[in-house]
Formats: structure tokens, sequence, C-alpha cells
């Protein structure tokens, strides 16, 4: 099939016989169409549909409600071609630039769930094949048994990874993650798609970092100190990291990141901030490389960095009140919104 | 001319947003410190409610959905944001903030949003 995308800045022609999902068959050409969550919630990827018909995958999606469905607006992330098509998208948009992580569809397998806390699990898989992604990306994972993609963020950093590990945190009304919580994952075969997002960390940025994470947000930003540390960024930089959960009993990674302290030397300071209640004396015991603070953990940030947000890059993942939360602290402090990063995934 | 009272001005201290409804109209009003702005709440990007995701600091209007941003003194797009804000005529009279609206302002590809789905199901299918 033919499609066509019209965006503000040119066309693109290609053609296409998978039958896949419109934003996935372009990103796989290096087309850096619009989107954040890449699985139907935010809505980023509206498209308006000019010629031909189009099947949407998932009519219920959530993101839906960003459309002005009479003016012929769909979701690229949830629809497939099902004629030639020409398409419009609003904004501008660029092929990606060379050496940049092109996305794929993969096929995986799990290799180990192990629980992290009572409702956070870690997920590793393993993969058919090699795949290359930028620190702080995430991709789009499909169990077999459970309709539709999830976007999770890379826990792992390294090139040609044969493995990425994700961060898994079981929700009430979660399809998946009831199912993952429930079952036994160990060898099952999923689908994947990426690498995704664009809240990514390189030893070229030359700038002080400022991380704020909450619950499993903690996912990329383990990627990102993976990076760092790898090439020695805490040599000449300094990182904060702020990571917010409710209670002791949610933490984890506290030995990795101690871990990452170590290794990276008093550049790297790591705060866990906990907002129900105070750490317990063996807190900071067990774990001296870290420090514990209580309360709202871009505040604890906010607050911990007056007069240090001058040359800086603050990455922000966590659910929406956290990270709307850090952006306002962040422009408080007149950072500059080119060098505040996140994927929102709602 | 149609100019309608917004608000009192302590209503909207400054550095701060503020949504109202007049004659069934939704207005922001924001005071940047050195004025003040009236414009539709809503963010031209994705139609985001600025009541909601806006923030206001330095003069510069933020929507957080994806960082678009204006600047409230000159009224102009800045940084990412791809399309301007519409905005009403505003006045302060002695305590009271006044905006010009005699027609609610709406965004190009707002001007006919459809609330319901009802009777399109089919749309994307139809043969």
């Amino acid at each position: 099939m033919k499609i066509q995308i019209n965006a503000r800045n040119r066309a693109y022609n290609f053609d296409d016989a998978s039958g896949d999902k419109i934003l996935s068959i372009g990103l796989n050409r290096a087309i850096d169409l619009p989107y954040e969550c890449g699985s139907g919630t935010c809505g980023t990827c509206k498209a308006r549909l000019i010629s031909g018909k189009i099947i949407d995958q998932w009519p219920e999606a959530p993101g839906r409600k960003y459309l002005k469905r009479k003016k012929g607006e769909f979701l690229m992330c949830q629809c497939a071609a099902e004629t030639d098509l020409v398409i419009e998208v609003e904004s501008f948009v660029h092929t990606m630039e060379a050496g940049a992580c092109v996305p794929a569809a993969i096929k995986g397998r799990v290799g180990s769930a192990k629980l992290l806390t009572a409702d956070v699990m870690s997920l590793q898989i393993e993969l058919e094949q090699t795949v290359d992604f930028d620190a702080g990306q995430f991709m789009l994972v499909q169990f077999p048994d459970v309709a539709g993609f999830r976007g999770w963020s890379m826990v792992n950093y390294q090139r040609h990874a044969r493995m990425v590990e994700f961060v898994i945190k079981k929700k009430p009304d979660g399809d998946l993650s009831n199912w993952i919580f429930n079952n036994n994952c160990e060898d099952v075969e999923v689908e994947l798609f990426g690498p995704l997002g664009g809240a990514t960390f390189y030893s070229r940025l030359a700038k002080n970092i400022l991380c704020i994470a909450g619950g499993s947000g903690i996912a990329g930003i383990m990627s990102i100190l993976s990076r760092a540390a790898q090439d020695g960024y805490f040599s000449q930089y300094n990182g904060d990291v702020f990571f917010g959960v409710r209670t002791m009993a949610d933490t984890f990674f506290l030995d990795e990141l101690s871990e990452f302290r170590r290794q990276c030397g008093d550049n790297l300071n790591i705060t866990i901030v906990l907002s129900e209640e105070d750490a317990p004396a063996s807190a900071q015991t067990d774990y001296p490389q870290l420090v514990f603070e209580r309360g709202y953990v871009h505040e604890v940030a906010g607050q911990n960095m007056e007069g240090r947000f001058e040359n800086i890059r603050a990455y922000l993942a966590g659910p929406p009140p956290l990270v709307n939360g850090a952006i306002g602290v962040l422009l408080r402090a007149r950072v500059t919104t080119d060098n505040i990063r996140y994927d929102k995934f709602s | 001319m149609s100019w309608k009272k917004i608000c009192a001005a302590t209503e909207v201290p400054k550095n701060s947003l503020g949504k109202f409804v007049v004659d069934d109209i939704e207005v922001m009003i924001a005071n940047y410190g050195e004025g003040y702005r009236a414009f539709p709440p809503r963010c031209p990007h994705m139609a985001e409610p600025l009541c909601e995701s806006g923030m206001l600091f330095d003069g510069l209007l933020t929507c957080s959905k994806h960082l678009w941003q204006w600047d409230m003194k000159t009224g102009e797009k800045i940084g990412i944001a791809e399309r301007e804000l519409l905005f009403y005529d505003v006045k302060q009279e002695d305590d009271d903030i006044y905006a010009n609206v005699a027609q609610e302002l709406v965004y190009e590809d707002d001007d006919d949003e459809d609330e319901d789905d009802e009777g399109d199901e089919d749309f994307f299918n139809a043969d």
C-alpha cells in the first residue's frame, strides 16, 4: 500500500505491505513522527485522514479524547492502512539524525521475573536479535494473552543489547500488570517495538544532570545513570537523583543506586524521598551512600537544588502529578524547557 | 466592542492564572506582573485545558503537556510552540479586570468540535 504523510514542512511517501500501525511504519523508516506514549493514551500522534481507509485497532483508546473525529483525526499508534492513504500531520516532521536508534519490531522471551516490592516487579526480556537504544528510552511490549502494547522504560544500558530489563508496577485495573503478577511469566514469548522516547542522555551533553523520579519511573533514570557511570561522566559533571516512593517498604534498587554512588564518587548525590513516613534509622546504616528524606520528591528536589539549577539538564519520570510538580519547580527556577525532558504516558 | 467584567483583580494575584465564565464563555486571565492577558482556556496544540496544564512564571505561560510556551508580555509563541495563542483585549478599571468577549475565540480546528461520538462509529470504515 502507498502511504503519503503530509507534514507541515514536507511530504513523505513510502510503500508498505506489513499492515503494521502507521506510527510504527513511519518510525521504522526513520521518519520522526510525533508521538509520546506510542500506546494509545496521550494523543500526541494524532493525524488527519485525507483519503483512503484505515483500520482502528483500538477504538476505545483513551487518547481518542483528543481527536476531532468528524475532521477525520485518528491515532497513528493505533491505526493501520487498509487502502492507499494520504494523511496529514499538523506539526513539522523531520527524518531522524544519522546514528539515531531507529525503532523496529523485535521478538523476545521473558528470561526472568522477580518481585522488587509487593507491587513492583523486575522483568528481564531476552531478545532474538541485538538492539541499540539510548539511555532513557522505552519500548512497547505486548504479551500474547493481553491485548495491546504497553510502554516500559529500559533499566539497563548497553550497545548491542541482547537483553532489556523493565520495571512493572502492579495496577489495580491494569490487565497486563495483573496478568504478569498472577502468572508465571518466564519463557513467555513477547513482541516489542522500539526503542522510543526523547528523554535521552548522551555524554556529550556536557551539563549537570538532575533526575526526579517516582516509583517505577526510576527505570529510565537507572539507564541514564548506567550510561553516565560507564562513560565516567560524573568526573566532570554533577548528578543529583531524587527517587520518591511512599514508604521504606516501597523502595527498590537501593543496592544498585549505592553501587552507582560508590562507582561515581561525590559528584553523584542520590536522595531517597519517602512521602508517607520517615526513613527508619537502619536505612542510613544499611545504605550509607544514600541520603533519606521525607516529603514530596519534587519539593525535596527543589529545596535541595536551590542555587544549583544553572547549566542543568533535568530528567523527569513518574506519575503525572509528580512530573507536573517537577516541571513547576524547574520553571520557577528558570530552567529552560529545552533542558526539561520527560515522556508522559498519559 | 463588548467589554465584560471577568473578575476582580484580587482574584488573580501576580504570577497566577484564573479561569472564569462570562456569558457561558470560558476565559483565562493571566496576571504576569506587568499586566493581564485574557485568552481561551485551551492549549492551541491539543486543546489541553490550560486551567490544569498551564503554568505562569517570569511572564511565560507554559502548557505542561508538551512544554509549549508563550510570552505574556509580547503575546508571542516562543521555544517549540508552533501556534499562537488567541487573545481577548483586556483592561483593568479600578479593581476589576475586563475583557472584550463579544464572541468566543476558537482555534481554527476547534470550531466544529465533535462532542458526541454517536453516529460516526463507522467513519473510517465507511465504503
